[in-house]
């Protein structure tokens, strides 16, 4: 792990900000501490001067002692409530920059998917929605300690140390060298440990893996188990795993704890250290006690930023993790900035409203880095209704992918307007988009009513949007309120309603393109009649209605039946 | 029960819980006691180092110093030594217990399957109990050991003060206490007003990106993708606003307890300083005694606060560790709430036999009928003196918070062997119908199974006879044999090789298991070895290995093309065999050479 990511400074303005703000609070907090040290050691020296520690001068009656120490006393008063302020300011301002960043996250990102998933352009991963949404919802969430937590004491750590030690050199030089050994010790014995115990600890890992893993089957399988009467077998079943979930961590923890052990062992043994060495000078008299105190109090915070960073590892390993997915993201999309812009001979809205001819020919599609579909040549004509069948696998939803351009691909999608032979169009795929009525596998409804669940961003029509949800057979109220991803429709209706949108927009701007994944999946045969009927209503319209199905009705009304095979599929590469 | 008891209800659920995943006090005290060892080596190294500088002052003699020497270096040692025990000690307790919640929260979790735990639900509902089940492990290592060891050590540190001086240690005593309640109470009050005004809107900012990010191509080719970025970006300004008043609590905590540290310090000096003495010499007499304060004690009891805020401040963390153990509890009992005492009566989904004495037995009814198909008539006929396997009159079924049942009253005759399809549009009621064929749920009317009444028998009982094949059994990752064996009546370790190898053929996965290992073939997590159809098969080879009479196939072609789902009802109802009868849920079409009878079923 990087202790710090550029690309967070890059994406996330609100990062750099904070780690001027976060190196000038720190200087100040370090200052303060030295501060602190250095009067309460004097005070204290001077209380043990008062009544005559080296012999020097006869008590003169400790009554006297604080009037004599007040300044000193005020001054200590005044640091104390300093650093209370600066304790809270950092705080305050890690807490006030991750809020800020993760917004300039979320932001920068939603918008660099829609791009990329509208340039097809889009990796898988970045596709994979619950992927996506975890990283944009409470993923980012982790952010919160990477920078409460974790920044505030890096860059403390590199202020401090080096300004710890300088101070230290100046009042003894003995003290300093001890430090400035046992402080690299640190680093090197955690990556030696680290080194060493890997190969174990990924094993161990691996076994914690498959056990927690054993315990979701079974309770995922709870139903099953039941339904063999076999549920009540598994408690012994599942405290067996659990005991041997137990001994596999205690053996990974035994390792990872060693780290922290070495840390605090090299803090605590370094104070031992210094206040020996300490002790035996001023024995000798060779120091001042003043000194002595002081070196004794600032050895610990010497080492208390490092021991910080180690104790919010995981809160700092979690942030970066979540940060990195989101950068994903963000470089997916910048990695394809400056797209060539399509050439159109023909403007899009002089097709819209006509009849136009969708022409494949070797079409080549890619999902990821493996081909789904090889020279494909398809003829779908304005006023017929076609219809794509063949098995699962075949790459028939990519047909659509690749149409929509949604999913890369080469080999010529052209929109040739119906009767003519000519003046054959290369859009782009957002061009083609405006051409097309498309609906998808997944009804992708949202929350909202039916009838912005229908119109989408198209201006309200009440009397077309009755229309279409009659067309599809869905009896539902317009104001009908949907939860998120259309929850309070069955699938069935869900379904339904999606096709109506297709339905709505293609009658609504006129497009003279129709295509449909699946209508009929979730229909029984009477509702299948009727959306037969009503895609027939719109090829007699004059438009180029292509469906994917496999229902034996939908092929039977099909005015040209596309058999997609396994042939065009891509070879194994 | 009113809103305001069933709160009170679940609140004492998450304690009971809590009380189950806490470690027995004898099992954590390995861990509190090297947790104290810890932090008392800590306190007393500090304490030692300034006695020992102090009195190195003085220039006594080296020797008297020595036992000083032997003490700083060794609390150094022991200090960071405990502290491993004591997080090995403790997390070792913490998982032991954590086994015990996790067979807790099964036991909980399984009353309710599958009828509350329906497909649906069911992948998000348990990863999430089972992470909240994981999160209950905090509760020892996060909440008990830091606020019992550091509590401990702070209250004997304060006893040693006592002794030199009993104002100081009131007055210590005072302090610590506003610093704990301020940084305890007031920000826990402050992170809680914060998080509520903010939780609002987080919910519905994950609402708009799950339909932003989830429906991204649907945006797209709608054209509305603005607009939901806009609504987006709307969403999160709010947030960021809210957020940031928010935020105005953070860093509360840290300048509390660090005026705390520094006004505790001043405390030790100005209390301490007026009643100074001189030291008696190091030797052979010194003595420590009560109420005396020489240069070597002041700097102590100045330097102690230091260590003992540091201790301190575990306690806030651990009390906002507290509250998220509890929040996790309140979430497992509010999926699974405890199994009621066995004292008090509970309603059984048994299935009951109730007479009907309205109407007479074989009066004709409107409602829905077997209709025998072409062929099946003969045979339905001829077998009229045999004893029908399976036999329902008037039944329905209801879900448990449903007054209403679901479908029609249905009635149907099935002889040894036969094949009955139910028909019906989805929502009927034909998975109710199913649940309760099988036990799972309330059953209505008459029931007989081999022509006894199944109104006395157990669950258990009832589904040795009716095996449900689910929709979507679940697939253990495991071996093959593993997924076959727990069907068995006589429990998966008496399963033989043979009958493996016989139900294995019957639904035609014997030739593929014998081009991968056999019956060791190992099939993934949830079946991702397999596909689909392999995965129902094997649900129907579980239910032939279960030896049950009659087989409940509900919508076993629900994912799988009209094609594919022909062949494959065709080579599922071959492989139950002529004894076996099947009662076959579907919203296809099956061919009528399949089956000997039919009925649709009707809404109520």
């Amino acid at each position: 792990m990087k202790p710090l990511d550029p690309r967070l400074l890059r994406y996330a303005a609100a990062s750099r900000s904070f780690l001027i703000l976060a190196a000038l609070l720190g200087l100040g907090q370090v200052t303060l501490v030295i501060l602190f040290s250095w009067l309460v050691a004097s005070i204290l020296a001077r209380a043990a001067a008062w009544v005559g520690i080296l012999g020097e001068v006869p008590g003169t009656g400790s009554g006297a002692l604080l009037p004599e120490l007040a300044p000193a006393l005020l001054g200590l008063g005044g640091v104390v409530l300093g650093r209370a302020a600066l304790a809270w300011a950092v705080e305050l301002a890690a807490a006030r920059a991750a809020v800020k960043a993760k917004s300039q996250l979320r932001r920068h990102a939603t918008r660099a998917l829609a791009d990329s998933v509208a340039g097809s352009e889009a990796s898988p991963r970045s596709r994979d929605s619950a992927h996506a949404v975890t990283v944009l919802g409470s993923g980012l969430d982790a952010l919160d300690s990477y920078f409460s937590r974790y920044l505030p004491q890096l860059v403390l750590t590199i202020l401090a140390i080096p300004l710890h030690l300088g101070v230290l050199a100046t009042q003894d030089l003995t003290t300093a060298v001890i430090v400035a050994l046992t402080l690299p010790l640190i680093p090197v014995f955690m990556a030696l440990i680290g080194f060493s115990t890997q190969a174990a600890q990924q094993q161990q890992w691996r076994r914690l893996d498959r056990l927690s893993r054993t315990y979701l089957d079974i309770v995922e399988g709870l139903s099953t188990l039941k339904v063999f009467n076999r549920a009540h077998r598994q408690r012994e079943n599942l405290r067996e795993i659990s005991d041997q979930h137990r001994r596999s961590t205690m053996k990974v923890l035994r390792i990872s704890f060693l780290s922290g052990f070495v840390l605090e062992l090299a803090a605590s043994l370094s104070v031992a250290l210094v206040a020996v060495s300490v002790g035996i000078r001023l024995i000798d008299g060779q120091m001042d006690l003043a000194v002595g105190l002081f070196v004794l109090l600032i050895v610990p915070e010497a080492y208390a930023p490092l021991r910080q960073v180690g104790a919010n590892y995981h809160a700092a390993a979690e942030g970066v993790a979540a940060a990195e997915d989101v950068f994903e993201i963000l470089d997916d999309d910048a990695a394809h900035q400056g797209r060539p812009a399509g050439e159109s001979l023909t403007p899009v809205p002089a097709l819209r409203g006509g009849s136009v001819d969708l022409v494949i020919s070797g079409l080549q599609v890619r999902r990821g880095e493996a081909d789904v579909l090889q020279g494909v040549d398809l003829r779908a004509r304005a006023g017929e209704l076609t219809v794509i069948t063949g098995p699962s696998g075949t790459g028939k939803t990519s047909l659509f992918d690749a149409i929509m351009g949604f999913l890369p691909s080469r080999g010529e999608i052209l929109l040739q307007p119906h009767g003519t032979f000519s003046a054959t169009s290369g859009l782009t795929g957002p061009q083609r988009r405006e051409l097309i009525a498309w609906s998808g596998q997944r009804h992708g409804l949202r929350s909202g009513t039916v009838e912005e669940n229908i119109a989408m961003d198209q201006p309200r029509n009440q009397d077309l949007t009755r229309e279409v949800l009659d067309d599809v057979g869905l009896q539902v109220q317009l104001d009908h309120r949907l939860g998120v991803r259309g929850a309070g429709l069955s699938g069935g209706q869900a379904h339904r309603a999606a096709i109506a949108r297709a339905l709505f927009r293609a009658r609504s701007l006129d497009c003279p393109i129709l295509l449909l994944d699946e209508p009929s999946a979730a229909l029984d045969a009477r509702s299948e009649e009727q959306l037969i009927h009503t895609l027939r209503g719109e090829a007699a319209a004059g438009r180029t209605v292509l469906v994917i199905s496999h229902h034996q009705a939908m092929r039977e009304a099909a005015d040209h039946l596309v058999q997609l095979s396994p042939a065009y599929a891509g070879a194994p590469r | 029960m009113t809103a305001r008891t069933a709160e009170q209800n679940r609140h004492r659920q998450a304690r009971s819980l809590l009380a189950a995943s806490r470690p027995s006090w004898r099992a954590m005290a390995p861990g509190l006691i090297f947790g104290i060892l810890s932090g008392l080596s800590a306190v007393l190294l500090l304490g030692s180092s300034a006695y020992l500088i102090t009195r190195a002052a003085e220039q006594p003699p080296i020797l008297y110093l020595g036992l000083l020497v032997v003490g700083v270096r060794a609390f150094a040692l022991s200090r960071g030594f405990f502290r491993y025990l004591e997080r090995l000690s403790t997390h070792d307790a913490a998982f032991r217990a954590l086994g015990e919640v996790r067979v807790d929260a099964f036991s909980r979790l399984e009353p309710l399957a599958p009828v509350k735990l329906g497909p649906r639900r069911r992948g998000d509902l348990l990863t999430r109990v089972i992470r909240d089940v994981d999160g209950l492990v905090d509760l020892p290592t996060r909440v008990i050991q830091p606020l019992v060891s550091s509590l401990t050590v702070v209250g004997l540190t304060l006893v040693a003060v006592l002794w030199f001086s009993p104002l100081l240690a009131l007055t210590l005593a005072g302090l610590l206490l506003l610093t704990l309640v301020l940084g305890t109470l007031v920000t826990e009050t402050l992170t809680v007003r914060a998080e509520r005004r903010t939780a609002g809107l987080r919910g519905d900012l994950a609402d708009e990106v799950v339909d932003l990010v989830g429906e991204l191509d649907v945006l797209i080719a709608y054209d509305a993708v603005d607009a939901q970025l806009q609504k987006v970006a709307e969403l999160d300004a709010r947030l960021r606003r809210e957020a940031l008043i928010g935020a105005r609590g953070a860093g509360l905590l840290a300048a509390v307890f660090s005026a705390g540290t520094g006004a505790a310090v001043l405390a030790a000096l100005l209390i301490t300083g007026p009643t100074l003495q001189a030291a008696v010499p190091l030797g052979p007499d010194v003595a420590l005694g009560f109420g005396e304060v020489d240069p070597a004690v002041l700097v102590t009891l100045t330097l102690i606060p230091l260590a003992v805020f540091e201790l301190a401040a575990a306690v806030p963390l651990a009390w906002s560790a507290r509250r998220r153990v509890l929040t996790h509890a309140r979430r497992i009992a509010e999926i699974a709430p405890e199994p009621a005492p066995p004292g008090q009566p509970q309603p059984q989904p048994q299935p009951q036999s109730q007479p009907q004495p309205r109407l007479p037995a074989d009066e004709q009814r409107p409602h829905a009928q077997a209709q025998p198909t072409s062929g099946a008539e003969v045979r339905a006929d001829s077998s009229a003196g045999c004893v029908p396997v399976l036999e329902l009159r008037d039944v329905t079924v209801r879900w448990p918070e449903s007054d209403a049942p679901v479908g029609a009253p249905l009635s149907a005759r099935l002889l040894p062997g036969e094949n009955l399809l139910i028909t019906g549009p989805s929502g009927v009621g034909k998975t109710a119908l199913a649940l309760g064929l099988t036990g799972f749920l309330r059953i209505e009317g008459r029931y007989r199974v081999a022509g006894e009444d199944v109104g006395g028998w157990s669950p258990e009982r009832l589904r040795r006879e009716v095996c449900l094949i689910e929709q979507q059994a679940h697939i253990f990752e495991s071996s093959l044999r593993a997924n076959l064996a727990l069907a068995h009546p006589d429990g998966p370790e008496a399963a033989q090789d043979a009958e493996l190898e016989q139900v294995l053929r019957a639904v035609g996965l014997w030739d593929w298991a014998q081009t991968r290992q056999g019956l060791q073939t190992p099939v993934g997590m949830f079946g991702a070895l397999i596909s689909g159809g392999q995965a129902q098969r094997i649900a129907v080879a579980r239910g032939l290995l279960s030896g049950a009479r009659v087989l409940i196939l509900d919508e076993p072609t629900a994912h799988v093309d009209p094609e594919t789902a022909a062949l494959m009802l065709e080579e599922l109802l071959g492989a139950t065999g002529p004894e076996r009868s099947v009662v076959l849920f579907s919203h296809t079409p099956v061919p009528d050479r399949l089956i000997n009878s039919s009925l649709q079923l009707r809404r109520a």
